[in-house]
């Protein structure tokens, strides 16, 4: 612990510091970048923004929406005005509709907790490396989603027996040919209790950033099949198609070599997330005292995280962690583990999340050419201090 | 923590600031090259430089890329498609040191009141 001298010793030198150079410190000060809304984030991209949630934020159940991580593949819609937003429902139904946004509020609002992660977090560990948003471990966030159910509208609608597939299309501004953001979901999980049109996050209106006013929440399931700013809800006969659909987001049939190509007809779409976990704290590469608290969250999309195991020396041995009580079908849940160093010294802490269809996290990542779905075992490196 | 302690942490961040400047200025620019102009016409139409400058790929990676943009509407001259490739393979290959990333500004814990 730094003591009273200690801190004013510190301050001094920050001072002589700032006195020094302040040219400097007059740049430090912009050396950040400012986005209203969404603080201390990783920036992966500034035009189009995709800003990457800091595993030291992972200390809370739910995450704040200013530290909620945003993935977005084209830019934001320039302006939404709420008075004149809408959402269509059509394709494969009996009475296609449309609904203003204070149509939408009125009906039943359902609430669902969701851990939120876009398929390519962790692609940065790929070996070799895959082209992409280079993610590490923050592509993934976890929040309280509320709206009314996605079988709600389409009820209203009247489903043909021809609807197989659920489309949704976004607002997002596409720049020069890109292909539009347009992803479909089977009517399976279309139909499904827990998936939303949610118009807020934790008890508020969706940021801007998030998909204000109403996106899709596709539970359990990676991030692009939960579209943002939507604008048109479509039933089809088939699964939607579009560069979003194939060959994006889509993983192998079988496993493939590193750096091997795969066929199209050989991959199927991603759609449930893997077990996985995340140690928020230690921070990597931290000098600790010898009694520290590990911990961290763990996840496993449509299934429950049954345990997770903490290892301190490198894999060899693992001690059980001990879940959080705050629990929710498709949420993460904390977990911890009170360790006392038996020696200063370097040590590789790692985390191994189980899940209820039996799943464990993999010693390493599970290569594929976009690097989609990564959950290898989470380990950070730290030095115990004498 | 000792004086001497200190006052080294307080001189390496001094140190330290013109390197954060290079990371931050080398992450929102392309570097410098002979296609350094055209390649920022190219590709930041659409995009900002750090989705380029995170990547590190193999020339046949980069090939596939830069041909995936030009179907999607980057204006590359025939005659510049070799050399842009050959740029980003030597600028952004696999064995580069790894990128850093910066960071939006984190609200103020306690603000003056």
């Amino acid at each position: 612990m730094i003591s009273r001298r200690d801190f004013l010793i510190s301050s001094s030198a920050a001072a002589l510091a700032v006195a020094a150079a302040p040219p400097l410190l007059a740049w430090a000060a912009d050396s950040s970048l400012a986005i209203p809304g969404k603080e201390g984030m990783i920036v992966r991209s500034y035009r189009f923004f995709d800003l990457e949630t800091p595993v030291e934020y992972f200390n809370t159940w739910l995450t704040p929406a200013e530290h909620f991580f945003v993935r977005n593949h084209m830019h934001e819609p320039s302006a939404i005005d709420p008075a004149t937003w809408k959402v269509t429902i059509g394709g494969e139904v009996e009475k296609p509709y449309e609904l203003s946004l204070a149509e939408l509020s009125k009906l039943e609002s359902h609430s669902v907790v969701n851990t939120l992660e876009c398929a390519g977090n962790g692609r940065a560990f790929q070996r070799p490396k895959v082209p992409g948003v280079q993610w590490q471990k923050g592509g993934v966030s976890t929040g309280r989603f509320a709206g009314p159910r996605l079988r709600d509208l389409l009820d209203r609608a009247g489903v043909k027996p021809t609807g197989k597939h659920v489309m949704f299309r976004g607002l997002d501004e596409v720049p020069g040919k890109v292909p539009p953001f347009v992803r479909s979901i089977p009517i399976d999980k279309a139909l499904n209790d827990d998936t939303l049109i949610a118009t807020h996050l934790n008890g508020a209106p969706l940021p801007k950033h998030n998909g204000f006013p109403a996106r899709a929440l596709t539970p359990g399931w990676i991030g692009a099949a939960s579209c943002k700013w939507l604008t048109e809800i479509k039933v089809l006969d088939k699964e939607f198609e579009g560069n979003f659909m194939s060959p994006g987001y889509r993983m192998p049939n079988q496993p493939v070599k590193p750096g091997e190509a795969t066929k199209p007809e050989d991959t199927h779409p991603a759609t449930a997330l893997n077990v996985k976990s995340a140690i928020s704290n230690p921070a990597d590469g931290s000098s600790v005292h010898s009694h520290v608290q590990i911990q961290g969250v763990a996840w496993a999309g449509e299934a429950d995280v049954t345990k997770v195991e903490i290892s301190v020396d490198g894999g060899s041995s693992w001690l059980p962690a001990q879940l959080g009580k705050d629990k929710a079908r498709f949420a993460w849940r904390m977990f911890s583990l009170q360790w006392k160093a038996p020696n200063p010294g370097d040590y590789v802490i790692m985390s191994r999340a189980t899940d209820s269809q039996g799943r464990t996290q993999p010693t390493a990542p599970v290569w594929n050419p976009s690097g989609y779905l990564n959950n290898a075992i989470d380990q950070v490196r730290i030095h115990v201090q004498a | 923590m000792s004086r001497h302690r200190a006052l080294f942490c307080g001189l390496l961040s001094f140190l330290a600031m013109p390197l954060l400047w290079a990371q931050s200025a080398s992450n929102s620019e392309l570097p410098p090259g002979p296609i350094q102009a055209k390649a920022t016409t190219a590709c930041t139409e659409c995009h900002e430089a750090r989705i380029i400058v995170q990547q590190r790929l193999s020339k046949a990676a980069w090939t596939k890329e830069v041909d995936k943009m030009i179907k999607w509407g980057a204006l590359v001259e025939p005659q510049d498609h070799d050399p842009l490739i050959d740029y980003l393979s030597a600028n952004f290959g696999v064995d580069k040191e790894d990128y850093v990333a910066d960071r939006t500004r984190a609200k103020e814990k306690n603000p003056k009141k």
